[in-house]
């Protein structure tokens, strides 16, 4: 019975993430994160590690939400420590991390866990290009970009802020900062 | 066309900020043209990519934004910050006091819990009764005695301590009552309407859903083949059932229907059953329309009127299924029903053979 409950809140907190609620996101990061900490600390790796790996998890956990197929079997603290497990292995393996696995981390894995990490490194490798590509973007259009994707501002609140007299100019720079983007973005990404 | 204004173009058409007549232009354009159709379909990516990419840098800023506000000390293992030497002590005594605080409250809540349990268990009983009838005031009928003066059966002649009703699951003698019928019983007999006695004994009970199964050890006893079955399916809310028992000496009969597909305090093993139950009907076959054990009267509710409780065929069925093999074969309780298209005064003329007064000594 109890464990039931605890299922049906973690389903909650699971629906507010994808709501973008940000009290969800709060509480599964604060009820979470200290157990990863531990384990992380556990076998010598350091605060930052820690971070980045349950991080990394719960972007993994955020896209599954988001893509409204996610359908929570077990806890969530069971899914994100697996997950965080998961990719302490990947990274052992391509070798950009120091810190060893500890012997009764390496089990097997399902392959449901397997094929979730395979499906966020496509994505992580498209984030990466996308960042990057933001990053050589230069100034006005790095902004506009951002503040109409990211900040999701309307184009009225864009072309006042950057002092265009009325919303279909900024369209205009906005239409020629895609065009930029487009041309860089899908150079890096064929490369 | 330049890139800039096919760029527009495809922003204005994936935006919807394009009028009917620009749209169906558009959509042919693309048709025609396979490389503006390319541009769309990369430009749809670009800006999947680039949403992603803005809801991940959102998300991530938000992580931070929590990590920057948790207090990372809190969470370390204390290992890492050692305490210094006068905090343990002080940290033992603190102990001490504290466990002496928790044995009290241990015992406490202990000592609540068991009265509220007992008080609760009062309540329970209080609330549910057992229709078993006690015979020790009741006199016998005249019928039963003439009965007994004619044919000279053996049952003693004392009218017994308990009474309840039992039926028969199979031709060979096997009768199903309820635990708290036979409970405790030093002889127990089985009597049907004719007056005729049998001795039986009980051959396998379950206390937790108040069922027993007897077997009539009397040689005298020829049994019949049954004309219903145990219907393996849950009898649903509504539905019309009746039932056969002996709240006194003469079977009764009584009629009602499911009320609920659970019984006393939420027991998915039994039903509610509206249906008059007195003592005495404690075992008593509950039927459906065509003549099908549904369920094991086995009490009622003291509080209100007319609610009543019947454990499920199923649940008997699945008894028998776990009964050892050699105590009752398989197929002695498979039977065909053969009160279907009959009427309920023919009905219950045929059954009545089959249901006893079940009556216990001790």
């Amino acid at each position: 019975m109890k464990h039931n409950q605890n299922i049906e809140r973690d389903r909650e907190l699971l629906l507010g993430l994808t709501r973008n609620d940000d009290r969800a996101l709060a509480t599964i990061y604060t009820e979470n994160y200290p157990s990863i900490l531990r384990m992380v600390l556990q076998y010598n790796g350091s605060e930052d590690d820690a971070k980045d790996l349950f991080q990394e998890a719960m972007i993994i956990l955020y896209e599954k939400a988001q893509k409204g197929e996610f359908d929570l079997y077990s806890k969530l603290k069971t899914f994100l420590y697996a997950v965080c497990r998961h990719l302490w292995l990947k990274k052992l393996q391509t070798g950009n991390w120091q810190l060893a696995l500890p012997d009764e981390l390496e089990e097997v894995l399902p392959a449901e866990d397997a094929s979730t990490i395979a499906e966020h490194e496509e994505k992580d490798q498209q984030f990466r290009v996308m960042k990057k590509t933001m990053s050589t973007m230069g100034e006005p259009c790095k902004t506009i970009l951002e503040d109409y994707y990211i900040r999701k501002l309307s184009m009225q609140d864009i072309a006042e802020k950057f002092g265009y007299t009325n919303s279909e100019n900024a369209k205009n720079q906005k239409y020629k900062c895609l065009m930029r983007l487009k041309k860089l973005f899908f150079e890096q990404y064929k490369s | 066309m330049n890139d800039f204004t096919l760029i527009r173009d495809i922003e204005r058409y994936l935006e919807g900020e394009m009028s009917e007549q620009e749209r169906t232009a558009f959509e042919a354009l693309r048709q025609s043209n396979p490389a503006v159709n390319e541009q769309v379909l990369m430009h749809q990516q670009l800006i999947q990519q680039l949403d992603q990419y803005g809801q991940r840098v959102a998300f991530q800023e938000k992580m931070d934004k929590i990590h920057a506000s948790l207090a990372i000390d809190e969470v370390l293992p204390p290992s890492r910050t050692a305490p210094p030497a006068k905090i343990f002590t002080i940290s033992r005594r603190l102990i001490t006091n504290m466990a002496a605080a928790a044995c009290i409250a241990l015992v406490t809540s202990l000592s609540t819990i068991a009265l509220m349990q007992n008080a609760n268990r009062q309540k329970t009983t209080a609330q549910y009764e057992d229709v078993r009838r006690v015979l020790n005031n009741i006199q016998r009928s005249q019928n039963a005695l003439i009965n007994d003066i004619n044919s000279k059966k053996k049952a003693p002649a004392n009218p017994g301590t308990y009474g309840g009703t039992g039926f028969a699951i199979s031709n060979n003698g096997y009768v199903v009552t309820n635990y708290h019928v036979i409970a405790g019983a030093d002889s127990i007999y089985i009597q049907n309407t004719k007056g005729e006695a049998f001795k039986a004994a009980s051959v396998f009970e379950d206390i937790s859903s108040d069922l027993a199964i007897l077997k009539i050890t009397d040689s005298t006893f020829k049994g019949q083949p049954l004309p219903y079955t145990l219907k393996p399916q849950h009898a649903l809310r509504g539905e019309a059932v009746f039932t056969l028992g002996y709240p006194r000496d003469e079977i009764v009969y009584g009629e009602g229907y499911i009320s609920a597909q659970t019984g006393f305090n939420g027991d998915s093993a039994a039903y509610q059953v509206s249906i008059p139950v007195n003592p005495g009907n404690s075992g008593a076959p509950l039927m459906d329309s065509k003549g099908d054990v549904v369920g094991i009267v086995t009490g009622k509710q003291t509080t209100s009127d007319g609610i009543a409780f019947a454990v499920k065929s199923a649940h008997l069925k699945r008894l028998l299924e776990e009964m050892p093999k050699d105590k009752l074969p398989k197929k002695e309780w498979n039977h065909k029903n053969r009160l279907g298209g009959l009427t309920r005064v023919d009905q219950v003329k045929k059954l009545e053979d089959f249901v006893y007064m079940v009556k216990v000594y001790n």
